[in-house]
């Protein structure tokens, strides 16, 4: 395998050479949104002469080489108007380009930017980019549209629970989603308990997920990468964006530092306190404070044609607390970036990353049981990047990235001198965690596509750390401390990446994906739901890494000129060394907690159907799954596979946007799902006084289906020509028709009978309306 | 910390809304329950031996009756007297602290293929209560009996019950402290909370001249699993915090279920003054 890319490279190289010779001048340049100078993220660069072209990278870079000559160049990004430029090539030129959004009320003096067929002849699949405009659309639960709500409406995608930030991937554990934000990792992307994420859509420009077919240069998670990139600033003129929210309220401001040359943004989002707590008719309850806040803030700088820098941070924090206890959590991220070009063939990114995701718990001061408890996790990161564009039919990316994990699982110290308690903390650790990849994308005649790459990623524990060493029956017989600096295990993997994409034809194209990903670092998280209480923990001399094979092929077709896509995919996913946890586990404030993890493997398989429209006043999508997901640990459930607990058979959902004239919208989703696998008593016993549940197998039965309709009307302000402020209000109904989604089911004595017993349904949300207004100059 | 996620998730809980609902579960084979102990107390120790059932049952659980039960430490063998269906009891006796106790039980018939069972449990060492205090917390609107004793450097599970004038409060097992020593091994308890009457109960309110006495007991780290476990399986359940629910352990032999547990009491009283 590694020497079948490894020739495919040589070949490659030796080919782009020979052309060298031949004397190829090459078209480089940054393509722009007219309006604000944020860069495009993949618009399409389209060659008529050659019938080809290519596409603008991550920070809206592109580089095509040409032989000499006579082109027409089309660019074109959806949503904006096509720009067309005549080139005579006789050397090297830059040719940056400025795309003017499309608007309705415009709409008959322009040509618009056609749909494109991007999503058939692209050498890449399992991969949906969502449009932050889209995701506005959508009716959202508090109205407070949300870039995670919106992915798990998307094929292949669950949401873990009811509410919930968690979601699964192809079946694939929430752990195993690697999330980005300007690069760095977001460990926990939940806010109140994950009824909100910590994404701020009015700070963000683009949504990237790749359910598979993870790009050569990301690794370290096995199911999915979800790439959330910020906006770099409105490099034009001043402007602001903002709304008043059923549950929260927005500000986003942006502008010029100095004009097409330096801009900033900067952006707040805070809840209003006690949002659930008011409705409680429980007085104790309204007295708590609950409440979270998000600030964004990026500065970017064009220092000259080859160089740019970009500088983002986000900070966000939920807090719980009264006068007798206390909660918070949060995740900061802060991402130094430097754009570099080498040459017209050769893009470079360097990056500098922070991330930390924190946590603690308390009882304040003077009480015999007054602690404070913390964790925390804290990575740095080194990273490089470099595209190689040696002529138009190779896209070549190689890099490296090193990760410095800093794992503080947990320290509990009681507080003032009246705490009994002691200081127990479970051991710190860290890890180094590194990978160099290569990657090309080849276009071999006008029909095939390959995309070929390997990734070697390389995993060290590094002491000082203290390895509890552990029996066959998972009973630690001692431990062993480890001096510090010194690498005491190391692993490592060749993480092969491959695509290919056969044309059948302009509208049509059947695609075959194969990855291997590695993960290093997984999390310790017993709930369903995805809680707070995150703990993340290095592989070890008693934890393997997470090893996931992924096999995928799919058909893409589309109709109507592009304006109808369908596709067509199937997989099948195998995680060797999968993790589950023992019965009754244990994992907070564990020193021993890896004894109480036990290792298997899982599987899973699926069909996904998805049919996007983009019409004129009506657009959306309708995706239907049908999958498989399971898996197999000799110490649970008497060694018999079981179905993992994001086993969701049949999975529908429907996403429509109807623009009935300028100013008014209205947005519709319904979705469907298998319901969710669980454990239900099949006996019952008594013992000192209580009546104690008999189960079935692990997850043998299901919850009751779960539906849910959401519904939303935009209406916009009217539009005068000159007038800058622009705005709107958005109401919404969320779970439209009252459905009761069993969020759990609990089996309860009867207070009054106590030999009887029930099954008591707990839903969340009944119907749920909001209002929103949203505005923007 | 377990009554903070209680609390998170009662606030959660507050915002939801519940609503029974029918379930059709099918019915695993019957196994033989077990629960027995004996204490250092002199009394007549008891052994209730009954069935599992369906989970919708709705009568209380079938008793095992005509078994032989016998009680055995290092030196000596109890007899048990069947003195009600399925109630078995000692004659009066004190177990001693040290010796590990075992239960033998013979069926008349066989359940799920077996008619022996046998369970061992240890008679661990147990402190001393120098007093004991109440203490009213507005915020819970309960009476929190604080407890004032030396913990010792071994690593020990604790069992507290109390009872308000004589009568036992903590009557069913998921009312019961139980508490390991991790988070303050070796430390002098301060009054840290240990118990507590509910202000909003009828037969837990407390009034002045009210005898509350609370019990101390040191147990086996694994029968504080398994009151732990009896009590996440049958508390409230949450997708947030629980993890997937699993049978709760037993220390009794041939796959029956239930616990024979050994332990020591100690007692400590207080009267309540007139003052909250």
């Amino acid at each position: 395998m590694l020497l079948v890319v490894v020739g495919m490279f040589w070949q490659t190289g030796a080919r782009a050479d020979n052309k060298e010779i031949s004397n190829k001048k090459t078209i480089s340049g940054h393509i722009k949104d007219a309006e604000s100078g944020e860069d495009l993220i993949g618009a399409t660069i389209y060659v008529d002469e050659i019938q080809s072209g290519t596409v603008t990278n991550l920070y809206g870079f592109y580089s095509i080489s040409l032989e000499p000559g006579k082109y027409t160049l089309r660019f074109s990004y959806v949503g904006y108007q096509i720009v067309e430029k005549e080139i005579n090539l006789k050397q090297n030129i830059s040719l940056n380009i400025e795309l003017h959004p499309v608007r309705k009320e415009l709409e008959e003096v322009v040509i618009t930017g056609e749909a494109k067929n991007t999503n058939v002849t692209k050498a890449e699949m399992s991969v949906t980019r969502m449009d932050v405009k889209t995701i506005k659309q959508i009716p959202a639960l508090m109205g407070e549209v949300d870039v995670i709500k919106a992915i798990q409406l998307l094929p292949g995608v669950q949401t873990a629970a009811e509410g919930s930030s968690g979601f699964s991937v192809r079946g694939g554990s929430i752990d195993q989603n690697l999330i980005l934000l300007d690069e760095a990792v977001v460990y926990n992307p939940s806010h109140l308990m994950g009824f909100f994420s910590v994404f701020n859509n009015d700070a963000i420009k683009d949504v990237k997920l790749y359910k598979g077919d993870i790009p050569a240069a990301y690794g370290g998670r096995l199911s999915s990468l979800l790439d959330v990139r910020m906006k770099d600033g409105n490099m034009k003129r001043f402007s602001g964006t903002g709304g008043i929210g059923t549950i929260s309220s927005r500000f986003t401001f942006e502008g010029p530092l100095e004009k097409d040359k330096a801009s900033f943004l900067i952006s707040g989002r805070r809840t209003y306190a006690d949002i659930f707590l008011a409705f409680s008719n429980d007085e104790e309850l309204q007295g708590n404070k609950i409440y979270f806040y998000d600030l964004n803030a990026k500065v970017n700088y064009n220092i000259n044609e080859n160089n740019r820098i970009y500088a983002s941070f986000y900070y966000g924090k939920d807090i719980f607390k009264n006068d007798d206890f206390g909660i918070g959590w949060g995740n900061e991220t802060e991402t130094i970036r430097w754009n570099h070009l080498f040459s017209k063939k050769l893009f470079s990114n360097f990056t500098l990353i922070r991330s930390v995701f924190d946590y603690y718990l308390g009882i304040p001061e003077g009480e015999a049981n007054s602690f404070r408890w913390d964790a925390t996790l804290r990575d740095y990161s080194l990273k490089a990047d470099f595209n190689y564009y040696p002529n138009s039919h190779n896209k070549i990316k190689f890099g490296l990235i090193s990760t410095f994990h800093n794992f503080q699982p947990g320290s509990a110290v009681g507080l003032g001198a009246a705490s009994f308690f002691t200081a127990y903390s479970v051991p710190k650790n860290y890890a180094l965690e590194s990978g160099i990849y290569l990657n090309n994308e080849q276009s071999i005649g006008k029909r095939w596509k390959l995309k070929y790459g390997l990734r070697f990623s390389l995993f060290n524990n590094i002491g000082k750390g203290t390895i509890y060493n552990y029996n066959n029956e998972f009973v630690k017989i001692d431990s062993t401390v480890y001096p510090s600096g010194e690498i005491f295990n190391t692993y490592s993997g060749l993480e092969p990446r491959l695509g290919i994409t056969y044309l059948l034809n302009e509208k049509s194209s059947v695609k075959a994906s194969y990855s291997r990903n590695y993960q290093y670092i997984h999390l310790a998280s017993n709930s369903t739901a995805g809680t707070p209480l995150d703990v993340w923990f290095p592989s070890s001399p008693n934890i393997k890494p997470q090893i996931g094979d992924q096999f995928a092929l799919g058909y893409f077709r589309n109709f109507r000129g592009n304006t109808i896509e369908t596709s067509v995919e199937a997989y099948y996913k195998f995680n060797q060394h999968a993790i589950d946890f023992k019965d009754h586990a244990e994992l907070l404030l564990n020193k021993e907690f890896e004894g109480e993890l036990r290792f298997g493997e899982a599987w899973s398989y699926g069909l996904e159907f998805l049919v996007e429209m983009q019409f004129e006043k009506l657009n959306g999508w309708v995706g239907y799954t049908l999958s498989k997901s399971m898996r197999k640990i000799p110490e649970i459930n008497f060694g018999k596979e079981y179905q993992s607990p994001y086993d969701r058979p049949h999975d529908i959902s429907l996403v429509l946007n109807y623009q009935i004239n300028k100013r008014w919208l209205l947005g519709a989703n319904w979705v469907y799902m298998t319901g969710q696998p669980v454990t239900f008593p099949t006996g019952r016993f008594e013992y000192g006084n209580l009546i104690a549940p008999v189960y079935s197998n692990r997850n043998e039965y299901r919850l009751p289906d779960y539906h849910r309709l959401d519904l939303s009307v935009t209406l916009k302000g009217k539009e005068k020509p000159g007038r800058k402020w622009h705005s709107e209000w958005n109401f919404s109904v969320y779970n439209a028709y009252g459905r009761k989604n069993p969020w759990v089911i609990n089996f309860e004595q009867e207070p009054d009978a106590p030999s009887k017993t029930f099954a008591e349904s707990t839903y969340l949300f009944g119907i749920v309306p909001s209002i929103t207004y949203n505005f923007h100059f | 910390m377990k009554r903070i996620i209680y609390f998170i998730i009662a606030s959660i809980a507050a915002s939801s809304c519940t609503e029974r609902i029918d379930i059709k579960l099918d019915e695993t084979f019957t196994r033989l329950v077990v629960e027995g102990k004996i204490t250092d107390d002199s009394t007549e120790h008891t052994v209730t031996l009954t069935r599992t059932t369906s989970y919708f049952y709705n009568q209380p659980a079938p008793r095992v009756e005509g078994a032989q039960v016998s009680l055995s430490d290092e030196e000596n063998v109890f007899h048990l007297t069947e003195t009600k269906a399925g109630v078995y009891k000692t004659e009066k006796m004190a177990g001693i602290i040290g010796r590990t106790y075992t239960l033998n039980i013979e069926l008349a018939e066989e359940i799920n293929g077996h008619s022996s069972y046998t369970a061992t449990d240890k008679m661990m060492p147990v402190g001393v209560i120098d007093s004991i205090k109440l203490h009213y917390i507005d915020q819970w609107e309960v009476w929190e009996i604080r407890l004032f004793a030396q913990e010792p450097p071994t690593t020990d599970f604790y069992m507290f019950n109390w009872s308000k004038n004589g009568k036992l409060v903590t009557d069913t097992i998921d009312e019961v402290n139980v508490s390991d020593d991790k988070f303050f091994n070796g430390s002098y308890s301060n009054g840290i909370g240990v118990g507590w009457f509910q202000e909003e109960r009828e037969d837990e309110r407390l009034h002045p001249g009210d005898l509350v006495t609370l019990i101390m007991s040191t147990i086996t780290e694994k029968y504080a699993n398994f009151v732990w476990e009896i009590q996440d399986e049958t508390g409230y359940n949450s997708p947030l915090f629980s993890g997937p629910p699993a049978n709760v352990s037993s220390n009794i032999s041939n796959g029956a279920l239930g616990y024979f547990a050994a332990y020591p009491n100690r007692y400590a009283s207080t009267i309540v003054g007139s003052e909250k």
